[in-house]
């Protein structure tokens, strides 16, 4: 008996038809909206994906050691691959997709499997606006209608922490704890540096989601400081932009960054049947720093396995067999041809057991004829 | 559909089943459930379970909220937004050895029901130790040589007394805590808005 390790899993049947459907939906939808494929290799250099720049944790990731002693990984995140792809392509194309797999120890499943848009050199609201529509029109044409987007910015808790003066370490535990809602050590942290005002904004912050009113109520509490100011102007602009295309939205003005090189508007959607987030993304700009370019960057990725589950099969084709001979396997092989939009069989005998809608027993008219 | 709440059976379930009448909500289905372990009320559907398996229920969305030792996040770090602390369930984290034992010069074994705990407090130490899993009566190690000292939550200090064990080091300290399901804190924001305010009344003040 051959088993599988944890977290693997066969793909079979109706769900397996789904994913088709899901990527060559996707592939029509970006493709109709100008992106261009990008594809790059499942095995790549740990280095990629853990350096200061990523900071992604190298005991989440599928490893192994090269010839030359060089930590090798499977794929983690598709978004860092690309950036190292993209570096050395002519910069007129801007939009980018790709699908496939990505691998995390650290997720249920191991192995999940992503469909992505990547667009570079775009400006802010351009690029977060084509992001977002994209999303829109691809669950659009997936016929899925019951979900919600989150919007959030990286830059408001950067913001409130500048007085703080954090080192790195307290930097890092204020984010975690921000990132669990951990009002208590939130509180704690901030007022262990002593700003009481900055404890009490950081606190409240945790409990800024919701919809619209929540914008409101920010921007007029933060109307003497521009930075924040321009942060609600944008998610504001976003929020009304996708409420226009039908989609619903809310805001959660306290959720932070989980790797370092975001910096900006970050998003996600959630199915609301399931709870499940079926696509996550944001502005990263600071990701290409790390090959000493300036090239802004924004994007998201559908979880492929998260919309299976959820989408309308195609309608079942008509099946039909032909009952053939050697003799006549070439015009089975003909009129099979000639059946457009139907599934068709080519058999020598009809099966004992069979679901066809119609079996055709074409040696029965050669013989009769 | 209701809010589903998930509670830590035993010693927890009756500080929270106290906690929450003293909010005013009532606690008659939840007392006289005999040995149901999904209980519905006017408001919400509780569901009760050890502490391990609260914090999963919650993590996966089965339970929009969970009732949960800070101890058992902090050992398991479940994917949970782990809201606040409430007034009850306090207890500390301390290691412990046999009254007069004299640690070895060498390497010292731990036994514990919390390895990541302990890994992590011995590696902020700079310390190598070798951890042994044990699931309950961890104050028996020691006393029977299987391990030098142990990590254990305290919360009066009569289990180790009784044992001839004394506390050498206490580092943490917990209590009680409401987590909530990430997608459920959101989607369902309306549905638990009141039950959060109403358990943050005298939250807050745990450790």
């Amino acid at each position: 008996m051959l088993f599988l390790p944890a977290g693997s899993q066969d793909q079979i049947g109706q769900k397996l038809n789904n994913k088709a459907k899901i990527t060559r939906v996707f592939r029509d939808v970006v493709c109709r909206r100008d992106y261009k494929a990008i594809e790059t290799p499942v095995i790549e250099y740990a280095q990629t994906f853990t350096n200061p720049h990523v900071g992604m944790d190298l005991s989440t990731l599928l490893k192994w050691f090269d010839y030359e002693g060089q930590i090798e990984v499977l794929r983690p995140d598709w978004t860092t691959a690309i950036a190292r792809a993209l570096i050395n392509q002519p910069p007129t194309q801007k939009k980018w997709f790709y699908q496939g797999s990505i691998f995390r120890n650290d997720k249920n499943g191991i192995e999940s499997r992503q469909a992505g848009i990547e667009i570079i050199r775009s400006s802010q609201c351009l690029g977060e606006m084509e992001s977002l529509l994209t999303a829109v029109d691809y669950l659009k044409a997936l016929q899925i209608d019951d979900y919600l987007i989150e919007l959030g910015h990286t830059g408001i808790f950067e913001y409130l922490i500048q007085p703080l003066e954090l080192n790195r370490v307290e930097e890092e535990a204020l984010r975690t704890a921000m990132h669990d809602k951990q009002t208590d050590v939130v509180e704690r942290i901030v007022k262990e540096k002593g700003n009481g005002q900055v404890a009490k904004e950081l606190v409240n912050l945790i409990q800024a989601y919701g919809d619209k009113e929540v914008l409101q109520k920010y921007r007029s509490d933060w109307q003497n400081q521009t930075v924040l100011v321009e942060i609600i102007d944008l998610l504001d602009y976003l929020y009304t932009s996708l409420e226009t295309m039908g989609a619903n939205v809310i805001v959660d003005l306290g959720r932070v960054k989980q790797l370092p090189y975001y910096s900006g508007a970050m998003f996600r959607g959630y199915l609301k049947a399931t709870g499940q987030i079926c696509f996550s993304g944001g502005r990263y700009d600071k990701l290409y720093a790390q090959f000493d370019t300036d090239i802004s960057a924004v994007g998201l990725a559908f979880d492929i396995d998260v919309l299976a589950n959820v989408i309308s099969p195609d309608p079942a084709k008509k099946r039909i067999c032909l009952i053939a001979s050697p003799e006549t396997h070439v015009q089975a092989e003909q009129m099979r041809q000639q059946l457009e939009d139907i599934q068709v069989d080519i058999q020598y005998q009809i099966p004992a057991q069979h679901n066809y809608d119609q079996i055709i027993d074409l040696t029965k008219e050669v013989n009769e004829s | 559909m209701k809010p589903v709440v998930a509670l830590t059976k035993g010693r927890l379930e009756k500080q929270f089943l106290q906690y929450f009448e003293s909010l005013g909500y009532d606690i008659k289905p939840l007392q006289d459930k005999g040995r149901k372990l999904r209980v519905q009320t006017d408001q919400f559907a509780f569901i009760f379970a050890k502490g391990p398996d609260v914090s999963t229920y919650v993590q996966y969305g089965i339970a929009d909220l969970g009732i949960v030792g800070g101890d058992i996040l902090a050992e398991f770090q479940p994917d949970v937004y782990d809201l606040f602390p409430l007034p009850f369930g306090k207890c500390r984290m301390a290691v412990a050895t046999e009254q007069g034992k004299v640690w070895p010069a060498q390497k010292k074994t731990i036994a514990s029901k919390y390895t990541g705990i302990t890994k992590e407090f011995f590696k902020n130490k700079g310390e190598s130790v070798d951890i042994i899993k044990l699931e309950g009566s961890v104050e028996l190690a020691p006393i029977l040589g299987l391990a030098d000292g142990i990590v254990d939550i305290v919360e009066t200090g009569t289990t180790l007394k009784e044992n001839g064990l004394v506390i050498d080091e206490e580092f943490m300290r917990f209590s009680a805590r409401l987590i909530a399901n990430r997608s459920s804190l959101k989607l369902k924001r309306q549905e638990l808005a009141q039950i959060i305010e109403d358990l943050k009344q005298r939250g807050g003040q745990g450790e």
